[in-house]
C-alpha cells in the first residue's frame, strides 16, 4: 500500500468538499413531480384531456418564472380509462416512481379506490374534478384534499335556484355510479324540499350507446323538469337522443357537468337553453381570472379555459402555493400546508375548511346562450363562498397530519 | 306502462338490435371464411363514424355514408392482403394478437387527426324530424336504422344464396382446401368478404354517429355487444347473427326498463347460458 501523497489527499478532499455541495444544491432544487393518473380513453377522455392540458399549462407557466420556491415542476400522465381499479394501479405506479403529488382524477369512483392507499404510498391528492360527497364525508382521508365544488355544494346552489322553479314533477337522470348517485339524491333532496316531486330516477352505466329506453321512460313518467348528471361522451350522446325524441323540446331540462364549455361544442343547438350549474367560467370578470384566461390563450393558439380546466389549474394553484408554504415537496409538508390553509386562485382568495380538506368557494348557475357568437354556459347567478357551502356533514374524521 | 309504449319500446329495441345486425354480420362474415376473431372490428366502426363525419361535412349526409363504407371495404381489402392472408398458416392468436394491436393503432389514429374533444354528426333536415307512432312522437332517423338494417340483411341473404360468389363464400367457410381444389379463387373471395366485413362496420359507424357522440372509444362498448351476438348467434353464422342481434337489442332495452339493476348483465347472462346449453350458439357455425 502506497502512502497517499498531501496532494492528492487535497485533490480528495476538494472532491468530497465539492460532491456534498452539489448534492446539498441538488436537495434544495428537488423536482415536484405531480402525478396525474387521468381518462386519456374511454366515455371521460375528453375531460381527462382537459386535466392534462391544465396540468401541462401550469407546469409550463412556473417553470419559466423558475420553478415553484426553487424547484422545477414536472408531471406524469397514465391512463386510467376511468377505471377505479385500474386507476390505484396506475397512481401506485406513479408514486413508486416519486411522482407523489397525485391529482388530475376524473371519476369519484377512482378517487375513493386512490385515498385509502395514500399513507401507505407516502402520497398526496388533490381531488380537481371528482364530485362524491364522500371523498370529503365518510372516506375522507387526512392526504386527500378537494379544490373543485362537491355534490353537496352543487346542491346548496340548486336549492334556491329549483325554489324559483315552476316544474313540479321531476325525473332524475345520472350516470350509475358515485357521482350520479350521489347528485341524483342531492337533487331530490332539494326537490322535495320544495315540495316537488321526483317521478322517475335513472342510472345508466358509464360509456352507454342507446339511450331511447331511458328517454321513453323520462316521457312515460309526466316529468315536467329533468335534473342530469351525465359528463363527456355519455352527456353528449344523451342530449342528441333526447332532443330527437323531442324531450329537451317538451321538458324543462338542468344538468350538473352536462352542459359544459367541451360538450355545448359537441352537442351544437340542442344544448340551447339547457340551465346548469357552472363551477367554474373563463368569464368570470375578476383580475386574476382574467390574466389566466389571457394567458391560456396565448398558450393555446386562442383557446378560452374550459371549467374543468379551469378547476384543475385551481388544483395546481394551491399545490404550488402549498410547497411555497412548506418550503418543501415531501407529501407530507405539502399536506401540512394545505390543511385549514388560504390560497389565493382565480375563483379568489379562498380557504381549506379543516374539518374535512374542503376548499370553500363561490359557485355559479346559468344556461347555455350565444355569447361572442358561440354557444356556452353563460352565469346568470353569483353565490358567495358562505352562502354555496354547507356546513360540512360530520361524517368525516380527520386522522392528525 | 301503457301498451302504446310498451311497443315503442319494442321498436327501440329493434333500432337497437338493427344497429348491432350491421356491426356483427360483418364480424361473423371474417370470421366465417378467415377463421379470425376481428378485435379491431369495433375501431373500424369507429372510424367509419369519424369518416362518415368528415365526408359529411363536406358533401353532405348521404356522400358521408356512402363514403364511409367504401372507404373502409377498400381498407379492409388492404387488411386481408397484407395482414389475414400472410398470417393464415400461424396459430390463430398471432392473428388476434394483431387485430389487437391493430385496434390500438387506430384509436391512436382516431386521436391525433380528429382529437381528443366528442364530436357530433348533425341529421339532414329531412331527418331530424319526427313521425307519429301510435300517438307517441319517434324519431324519423330510428326508423331509417331500421331500414337500413333490413336492406343489409336482405342484400347479404340475396347474395350469399343466388350469386356466384356466394356459393363460393358458403363453400369456403365449410371447407376452403376443397373449394380451392375446385379451382375457386379463395385468396379473392376472402378479400372481397373481409371488404365487405370491414364495410358494414364503417356503414354502422356513420350510421350510429347521428346518435352517438364520436370519440376514439366510442367502438369498445358496441363491440363487446357484437361479440355476445356473435357467440350467441352461433360463430360463422349469418342467420344465427341477425336473430342473435335483434334478441339481444329487445332484452337490451326491455331489461333496462324491468330489471335496471341487472340491465347491463342480462346479455352475458344470456351467453353463458347459450354456450351451457348449446354451445354452437342458435345456429352453429355455418354461414
Amino acid at each position: 500500500m502506497t502512502k497517499p501523497t498531501p496532494l492528492k489527499l487535497r485533490a480528495l478532499g476538494a472532491a468530497s468538499a465539492l460532491a456534498l455541495a452539489f448534492s446539498g444544491a441538488a436537495h434544495a432544487q428537488e423536482t415536484l413531480k405531480i402525478g396525474v393518473p387521468t381518462a386519456m380513453s374511454g366515455t371521460y377522455a375528453d375531460l381527462g384531456n382537459q386535466a392534462k392540458r391544465a396540468v401541462e399549462f401550469a407546469i409550463a407557466e412556473a417553470n419559466a418564472k423558475g420553478g415553484v420556491a426553487g424547484h422545477k415542476v414536472e408531471a406524469k400522465i397514465l391512463d386510467t380509462e376511468a377505471k377505479p381499479d385500474l386507476a390505484r394501479k396506475q397512481s401506485e405506479r406513479l408514486a413508486l416512481e416519486g411522482y407523489k403529488v397525485l391529482t388530475g382524477v376524473i371519476a369519484s369512483g377512482e378517487a375513493l379506490a386512490i385515498a385509502p392507499m395514500l399513507d401507505r404510498w407516502d402520497a398526496l391528492y388533490v381531488a380537481t374534478v371528482t364530485k362524491s360527497d364522500k371523498i370529503t364525508g365518510d372516506a375522507c382521508v387526512r392526504r386527500a384534499f378537494r379544490v373543485n365544488h362537491q355534490d353537496a355544494q352543487d346542491a346548496a346552489v340548486v336549492k334556491p335556484w329549483l325554489g324559483g322553479r315552476k316544474e313540479q314533477k321531476w325525473a332524475i337522470i345520472g350516470m350509475d355510479g358515485a357521482w350520479g348517485r350521489g347528485s341524483g339524491a342531492g337533487f331530490k333532496e332539494a326537490a322535495t324540499s320544495h315540495g316537488k316531486t321526483v317521478v322517475a330516477e335513472l342510472y345508466p352505466p358509464l360509456g352507454a350507446t342507446d339511450y331511447a329506453a331511458y328517454i321513453q321512460q323520462i316521457k312515460a313518467s309526466g316529468a315536467e323538469g329533468l335534473w342530469v348528471a351525465l359528463a363527456g361522451r355519455d352527456a353528449v350522446s344523451f342530449a342528441t337522443q333526447a332532443h330527437q325524441f323531442g324531450l329537451l323540446a317538451n321538458v324543462f331540462t338542468a344538468g350538473v357537468s352536462f352542459v359544459t364549455d367541451n360538450t355545448v361544442q359537441a352537442m351544437g343547438e340542442t344544448s340551447k337553453g339547457i340551465n346548469g350549474i357552472i363551477n367554474y367560467s373563463s368569464t368570470l370578470d375578476t383580475p386574476a381570472n382574467k390574466s389566466f384566461a389571457a394567458a391560456w390563450a396565448k398558450h393555446y393558439n386562442g383557446d378560452q379555459p374550459s371549467n374543468f380546466e379551469g378547476e384543475t389549474y385551481i388544483g395546481m394553484q394551491v399545490i404550488f402555493q402549498a410547497v411555497e408554504k412548506a418550503k418543501s415537496v415531501k407529501p407530507l409538508d405539502i399536506a401540512r400546508a394545505m390543511s385549514g390553509g388560504r390560497f389565493d386562485t382565480i375563483l379568489g382568495n379562498v380557504a381549506f375548511r379543516p374539518e374535512d380538506n374542503q376548499l370553500i368557494l363561490p359557485n355559479y348557475f346559468g344556461h347555455v346562450a350565444e355569447a361572442d357568437g358561440k354557444l356556452r354556459p353563460v352565469v346568470t347567478m353569483s353565490f358567495p363562498a358562505d352562502q354555496a357551502t354547507p356546513a360540512p356533514s360530520g361524517a368525516c374524521k380527520l386522522a392528525k397530519l | 306502462m301503457t301498451a302504446n309504449v310498451f311497443l315503442i319500446q319494442i321498436l327501440n329495441g329493434l333500432v337497437y338490435g338493427g344497429l348491432l345486425f350491421i356491426v356483427s354480420v360483418g364480424l361473423v362474415l371474417i370470421f366465417g371464411l378467415r377463421r379470425v376473431v376481428n378485435f379491431a372490428h369495433g375501431s373500424l366502426f369507429m372510424i367509419g363514424a369519424y369518416v362518415g363525419f368528415s365526408i359529411s361535412l363536406v358533401a353532405g349526409f348521404w356522400v358521408g355514408i356512402v363514403g364511409a363504407a367504401v372507404a373502409l371495404a377498400i381498407a379492409g381489402a388492404l387488411l386481408d392482403v397484407s395482414v389475414f392472408r400472410p398470417l393464415r398458416g400461424q396459430d390463430p392468436i398471432a392473428t388476434v394478437l394483431v387485430t389487437f394491436g391493430l385496434l390500438l393503432i387506430l384509436e391512436d389514429l382516431a386521436n391525433t387527426v380528429w382529437g381528443k374533444e366528442t364530436h357530433s354528426l348533425p341529421l339532414p333536415e329531412m331527418l331530424s324530424g319526427s313521425v307519429e307512432i301510435l300517438g307517441q312522437p319517434f324519431p324519423t332517423y330510428r326508423l331509417l336504422v331500421i331500414a337500413v338494417a333490413a336492406a343489409v340483411g336482405i342484400a347479404l341473404a340475396l347474395w350469399l344464396r343466388f350469386s356466384r360468389i356466394g356459393l363460393f363464400v358458403r363453400a369456403s367457410s365449410v371447407d376452403p382446401v376443397t373449394t380451392a381444389v375446385q379451382g375457386v379463387n379463395t385468396d379473392r373471395v376472402s378479400a372481397v368478404v373481409v371488404a365487405i366485413g370491414t364495410g358494414l362496420a364503417g356503414l354502422s359507424g356513420t350510421i350510429a354517429a347521428p346518435l352517438l357522440a364520436l370519440s376514439p372509444s366510442m367502438g369498445g362498448s358496441i363491440l363487446i355487444e357484437s361479440f355476445i351476438v356473435v357467440v350467441v348467434g352461433g360463430l360463422g353464422s349469418f342467420s344465427g347473427a341477425l336473430i342473435a342481434a335483434l334478441a339481444i337489442g329487445q332484452i337490451h332495452n326491455l331489461g333496462i326498463i324491468y330489471v335496471p339493476w341487472a340491465a347491463t348483465m342480462v346479455p352475458f347472462l344470456l351467453m353463458v347460458a347459450v354456450l351451457v346449453w348449446r354451445p354452437t350458439g342458435f345456429a352453429g357455425s355455418h354461414v
